[in-house]
């Protein structure tokens, strides 16, 4: 991946989240392209869309109108075109029952959004530059939910 | 125990009589036969004395016709032949006579034969006699010869009766002997047999007597305790009714009248009396049930509703059953309490509970909704704030610098605040599972999840190893990460913090600050060197957003504490904190084993 871009998708309808997210990756010089969309809806319209590029993570927020997180992650696994899309799930939400119904439908990861922008940008090259493969292999709970 | 001996004496009395009849039967049959020995012995003396009477007329009749043959040949005059021929005729019949009444004995009958062949050669004698004299030359020599043989045959005769006339004397004897013989044991016997049956009736109506006395006994005793029954069901407000499948006759506790408002025994008890009183609505309920417990003899009771005669709505519950009583009878047996005001109190708790339920279920939302949505805004205040420090801080005044600070602090005051009130309502969400977890593994977590705190003070934990208990595992562990949290928190300056945990297995009466029962208990004793506090505070720590420190000298919310009470509710088990100033506290939890 040295000249390779890593493409990386936002969907989250909050204004100040997708600027901090953007921000974030312009501050951290890494050799990513970010792209964001406001809901489920657009989302979705472009990912199946077939000229679009498929981005190597998505972050999904849960909480969005039109089209949620969980049902955009429902539609992302049953389509086998996405199944090499790693997906981290990014939420203000910490509560089991949103952790355990991503988990059970095959995000990879789980982050709470931090309150701070520097340990923002830390998750975010934390979970760029995780290797997706042995992470994915292990399935387990305990490191879904990434700590910091 | 007392029927117990009621059935031995119904066998012994049943014994007696069949004694006493058969002893009676006995007599009956002894009399009877002794009886007929009676009459037969008299006809043996009446023949015996018919015989030698006919024995002496016999005798007295050849006289007669001796003495008118010798009158003849005296004189030669024929009117004394004439009673010589009519005692011929006599001793004829008298023979006939002898013969018919000694018919029975062989000695009397040989002893006859002789005797009339004595008699006929006798009359032949006197015949020819009387033919010697017709003629017209009396042969007066032959006419001696013949009466002096006549005498002699006259005299063997005479001899013979008198020895038949000796052995029917001596047979009569004989039999009279047998007779008295018989009759000399017999009243002695019957007198006997009499007394000993006058033994066992005397001694079977004793018995029966004292029988009669612990009947009257066990009746007086049942008659006190259908009073006190009659008078518990009117105090209990209940009525008994049973009916008795064999003879289908039904019987109603005077109570059962009383419930439906009429006055006892006022109407028939029968099956359709009681239910004429159900409420239209209730008939089928009523009928199922029954059916049910008559088929099963299940022991379900039923709640259905009457109209009193009085026109209330009352509630019955009734609990049916069949028995057997002694003779084998099925009774069923029932009994209806009036419920009604159980049921309505039912009802309003119910009612209050449901309202409860609602209440605490909007509280919890509410709680949670408020915590987390209140997160959103917070967060981007905190991000905003760490990008104006690192971007633009340098480029404040000083006391623009110094309120940013004073900005950054407040609202991590306020994270630290929603996250504690949002996990205090977490504890208190409903869904509880429990399982069995090794307390060791939950109290590892939650030494993992302080390590920075653990490793920022130099914290000593020491512990011994925990059991395995059923528990809401992530609730215990936060109950672990809590506690040793806030033994951390309030540690002395320059004091790095040892705290020991401890448990061991109690029973609830064997601790004093548990209530008095068996209940057993786990005890977890988190013991630190902290600062402590005053012993006064102990209750008060536990409360929601109490604080016994200004939050300038330790930060807090006041609820970590209340949370690992609700925790340790939510088990069952008790907290309780000791504290000494300077010297340390000490938190004792206890987990019920289940």
């Amino acid at each position: 991946m040295d000249k390779d871009y890593i493409y990386i998708i936002l969907a989250d309808d909050d204004e100040d989240d997708r600027l901090f997210f953007s921000d974030a990756f312009n501050e951290l010089k890494m050799n990513t392209k970010v792209t964001t969309f406001n809901d489920g809806v657009e989302l979705m319209d472009y990912l199946n869309d077939t000229n679009s590029i498929l981005p190597n993570v998505l972050f999904l927020d849960l909480n969005m109108p039109r089209k949620n997180g969980i049902e955009c992650l429902l539609e992302i696994k049953k389509e086998n075109r996405f199944k090499d899309i790693a997906i981290a799930i990014y939420s203000t939400s910490s509560s089991e029952e949103h952790i355990e119904e991503t988990f059970v439908n095959g995000a990879n990861i789980y982050i709470k959004k931090p309150n701070d922008f520097n340990v923002l940008k830390k998750v975010l090259s934390d979970v760029v530059t995780l290797n997706w493969q042995y992470h994915t292999s292990g399935l387990n709970k305990e490191n879904f939910i990434l700590r910091m | 125990m007392k029927s117990f001996n009621l059935f031995h004496s119904s066998v012994f009395l049943k014994v007696i009589f069949v004694i006493s009849a058969a002893i009676i039967f006995f007599i009956a049959g002894v009399t009877f036969k002794h009886i007929v020995v009676l009459k037969k012995s008299s006809t043996w003396v009446t023949n015996s004395f018919r015989i030698n009477l006919e024995l002496e007329k016999l005798a007295s009749y050849l006289k007669d016709a001796e003495t008118g043959q010798r009158g003849y040949l005296i004189s030669k005059d024929e009117r004394f032949l004439e009673p010589y021929f009519k005692s011929k005729l006599l001793i004829k019949n008298s023979i006939k006579t002898v013969t018919y009444l000694s018919s029975n004995s062989r000695t009397q009958q040989s002893n006859l034969k002789k005797l009339l062949l004595f008699i006929n050669k006798k009359q032949n004698l006197m015949s020819k006699s009387i033919y010697l004299m017709k003629q017209d030359s009396v042969d007066y020599d032959q006419i001696n010869k013949n009466l002096y043989i006549g005498k002699g045959i006259m005299d063997t005769v005479r001899f013979k009766i008198d020895d038949m006339i000796a052995v029917e004397k001596n047979l009569l004897q004989r039999r009279q002997k047998d007779y008295e013989n018989t009759m000399n044991y017999t009243p002695l016997f019957i007198y006997l047999t009499l007394l000993i049956t006058l033994i066992l009736i005397t001694i079977s109506f004793v018995r029966m007597n004292s029988d009669l006395i612990t009947l009257k006994k066990a009746n007086n005793t049942l008659m006190i305790a259908n009073e006190a029954n009659s008078l518990a069901e009117i105090v209990g407000g209940f009525g008994s009714w049973q009916n008795n499948l064999e003879t289908g006759k039904m019987i109603f506790s005077d109570n059962i009248f009383r419930l439906l408002s009429a006055e006892p025994q006022s109407f028939e008890a029968n099956e359709e009396a009681l239910r004429v009183f159900v409420h239209p609505d209730d008939v089928e309920l009523v009928a199922e049930s029954t059916k049910n417990s008559f088929n099963n003899q299940l022991l379900v009771p039923y709640t259905y509703r009457i109209i009193r005669k009085d026109g209330q709505i009352r509630h019955l519950r009734a609990l049916e059953r069949i028995v057997k009583n002694e003779t084998k009878d099925k009774i069923y047996i029932g009994t209806i309490t009036d419920v009604t005001d159980e049921v309505f109190a039912n009802k309003y708790m119910e009612e209050r509970n449901a309202e409860l339920e609602a209440n605490n279920k909007e509280l919890t939302a509410f709680n949670y909704i408020a915590s987390h949505d209140l997160q959103e805004p917070l967060r981007k205040i905190e991000t905003f704030i760490s990008r104006l420090i690192e971007k633009d801080f340098t480029s404040l005044s000083q006391t623009g610098q110094e309120y940013l600070t004073k900005i950054q602090s407040s609202t991590n005051r306020m994270r630290i605040l929603i996250d504690d009130l949002l996990q205090f309502s977490r504890t208190n969400k409903t869904e509880k599972v429990f399982e069995v977890t090794d307390l060791n593994l939950l109290l590892e977590n939650a030494k993992q999840e302080l390590a920075q705190n653990i490793e920022d003070k130099n914290a000593t934990i020491e512990s011994n190893v925990l059991p395995y208990l059923n528990v809401i595992p992530f609730q215990v562990q936060q109950l672990f990460t809590n506690l040793i949290g806030n033994s951390i928190k309030y540690s002395k300056e320059n004091v790095a913090p040892i705290i020991k945990i401890s448990s061991s297995m109690v029973v609830a009466q064997n601790d004093v600050l548990l209530p008095r029962n068996k209940n057993k208990f786990h005890k977890i004793t988190i013991k630190d060197n902290g600062i402590g506090f005053n012993q006064e505070y102990a209750d008060r720590i536990f409360v929601l957003f109490s604080r016994l420190h200004n939050k300038n000298e330790y930060t807090g919310t006041g609820i970590g504490l209340a949370i690992c009470k609700k925790i340790v509710e939510n088990h069952k088990g008790y907290i309780f904190a000791k504290g000494q100033i300077n010297e340390g506290a000490t938190f004792t939890v206890y987990l019920p084993i289940t």
